[in-house]
């Protein structure tokens, strides 16, 4: 059985003319990490909002086919069963801070006494994030008083305490400076390592080469492509579908065009390096 | 890592000062108690007498820094508002002053320093419950006395949402000054800068609502499971309660013998 599954699933929002998402189907594993490209207005964030439940309970609309998580349809979860269980980081990092805590340490302990977690339990969980995400300098900091990209760190602390299997992260870094969005990468990392399902959103292409497994790339919403990340990126036809492509697959091409392609198809600096070293560099530039 | 920090919140809440450590609800009942004296006792004397007494509190609180700024900005205001408005324009048989709708009475100038002193009163205890009780120590109290979790998070965030509306407006105005937009000078300068302003803001803060509402739910906002609390209260000791209560009698008795005679 897939982890979460989408049947023929199409979504319009209230009062809307078109469909938002059209007869997308999917199947997501455990474990893995998926990259969700596409251009801007393209269904991307819907997408998101569909997978954390937030369709069609909060926005309503029209929603048909099925999407099941861990086997259950999305219409039979209660949404606090949802919370605990899908963790959801957006864009804002200023929206994401409850504004009601003192300090960074009661912020991310907000979704834990929200779920009842008794205190000892959540100080223990506090302390381990806080360790994890490298922030304990922040902890005694008053949260509204924080950065964009400390803000965004503390958003995914928070959300990583409550533990939850899937993550739902909707474009983290579009408001992040260069080392803000390291950081959050660090993050994402991080967590996959944990073994977390997480779906996301991002147009740093090049990142989404690094760290996806599998990219699906949705336009005017459909489910225009998906599979593996470098079986995606390394058709460059996507680029006539307003995709961007990594500049590595870009430069595979190329390779590939002037007939001295690399042995397998790189699409990330450190593929592309150790190509280069195998077939030495000299020659490849000739 | 701050574990002194992260130990403080295996203990109750406390500080240094006894007044801050008296449980929320109860500073709330004091203060509370001593602003209806006003009401049963009208002398103007009397008013000025509890406003002092809040200002010794503030000291005893060790905030009368934090007070005094707050208080002599609000009062200063809707004081003398309301002693013009009534001296200005009450009735009265003592004549000392009329011009057209102007009607200067000894009554209006006894009723107007009788009001004034009374929002100075209620000015105090607005203060005084801001710089001596943490917001979130009120909203814990609350839900220990059965208040839902939910009403706790609506008084903080709006709280929180006027600090916000605030800086906001601050980086609004800031901007519009980068742009050569005239923002300082006279009130009227200050307001034709202020006009513009609103919409962005508001309408920031009705947009800035929905995302806020999704990054709640994130965190569990609406579980069912009764919440728990990192930070915590002690509760309120026995000769705290015995004071509010004595505070409490005192005050009924005065209010009873001045009713009476």
């Amino acid at each position: 059985m897939s982890y979460m599954e989408l049947k023929n699933v199409t979504y319009r929002y209230p009062l809307a003319e078109q469909d938002a998402l059209k007869n997308i189907n999917y199947h997501f594993e455990q474990g893995k990490l998926y990259g969700i490209i596409g251009e801007n207005g393209g269904g991307k964030t819907t997408f998101c909002d569909l997978m954390k439940g937030l369709i069609p309970s909060f926005y309503g609309g029209d929603l048909t086919g099925e999407v099941f998580i861990k086997g259950k349809e999305i219409r039979d979860w209660e949404s606090s069963e949802l919370a605990s269980s899908i963790g959801y980081i957006f864009q804002n990092p200023f929206t994401q801070i409850s504004g009601i805590k003192e300090t960074v340490f009661e912020e991310i302990a907000l979704g834990l006494e929200n779920l009842g977690v008794e205190r000892e339990e959540i100080i223990e969980r506090v302390t381990n994030v806080v360790k994890q995400l490298k922030i304990e300098h922040l902890i005694k900091n008053n949260p509204n008083k924080l950065s964009g990209g400390q803000r965004q760190r503390v958003a995914f602390a928070s959300i990583i305490a409550m533990e939850t299997d899937i993550l739902v992260i909707d474009e983290p870094t579009s408001q992040l400076d260069p080392k803000g969005t390291s950081d959050i990468f660090e993050i994402i990392h991080l967590l996959k390592e944990q073994g977390k399902t997480i779906l996301l959103v991002e147009h740093k292409i090049d990142l989404i080469a690094e760290y996806a497994d599998e990219v699906l790339v949705i336009k005017q919403g459909e489910l225009i492509t998906s599979g593996k990340t470098s079986e995606v990126f390394s058709n460059v036809e996507l680029l006539n579908e307003g995709v961007n492509i990594p500049q590595i697959a870009l430069l595979s091409n190329d390779m590939k065009e002037h007939g001295k392609p690399f042995e397998t198809f790189a699409i990330t600096k450190s593929q592309a390096r150790e190509q280069i070293l195998k077939k030495g560099s000299e020659k490849i530039c000739q | 890592m701050d574990e002194t920090f992260i130990n403080s919140y295996r203990s109750p809440q406390l500080s240094d000062n006894w007044l801050l450590n008296v449980n929320p609800l109860n500073k709330i009942n004091i203060y509370v108690a001593l602003g209806l004296i006003t009401i049963f006792f009208q002398h103007w004397q009397v008013n000025v007498a509890i406003t002092f007494l809040f200002v010794l509190l503030a000291i005893a609180a060790g905030r009368f820094k934090n007070f005094i700024g707050p208080f002599l900005k609000l009062g200063l205001v809707i004081g003398p508002f309301f002693f013009i408005v009534r001296a200005i324009f009450w009735p009265g048989e003592n004549l000392i002053f009329n011009y057209g709708i102007i009607n200067i009475t000894q009554e209006g100038i006894d009723l107007g320093i009788q009001y004034a002193t009374i929002m100075l009163v209620v000015c105090g205890i607005l203060v005084l419950c801001t710089v001596t009780i943490k917001a979130e120590d009120l909203t814990y109290s609350l839900e220990q006395i059965g208040v839902p979790h939910n009403v706790s998070f609506m008084i903080l965030s709006s709280l929180q949402l006027i600090i916000d509306l605030k800086d906001k407006t601050k980086v609004i105005m800031d901007s519009q000054r980068s742009r050569g937009i005239e923002t300082e000078g006279n009130v009227f300068v200050r307001i034709k800068a202020f006009v513009p302003v609103l919409s962005p803001l508001f309408l920031g803060a009705i947009s800035g609502a929905e995302e806020k509402t999704i990054a709640m739910d994130a965190r569990a906002f609406s579980s069912a499971n009764p919440n728990t609390h990192l930070r915590f209260l002690r509760p309120a000791p026995g000769m705290e309660k015995i004071l509010v209560l004595a505070v409490d009698l005192l005050i009924l008795g005065l209010i009873i013998m001045g009713v009476v005679l």
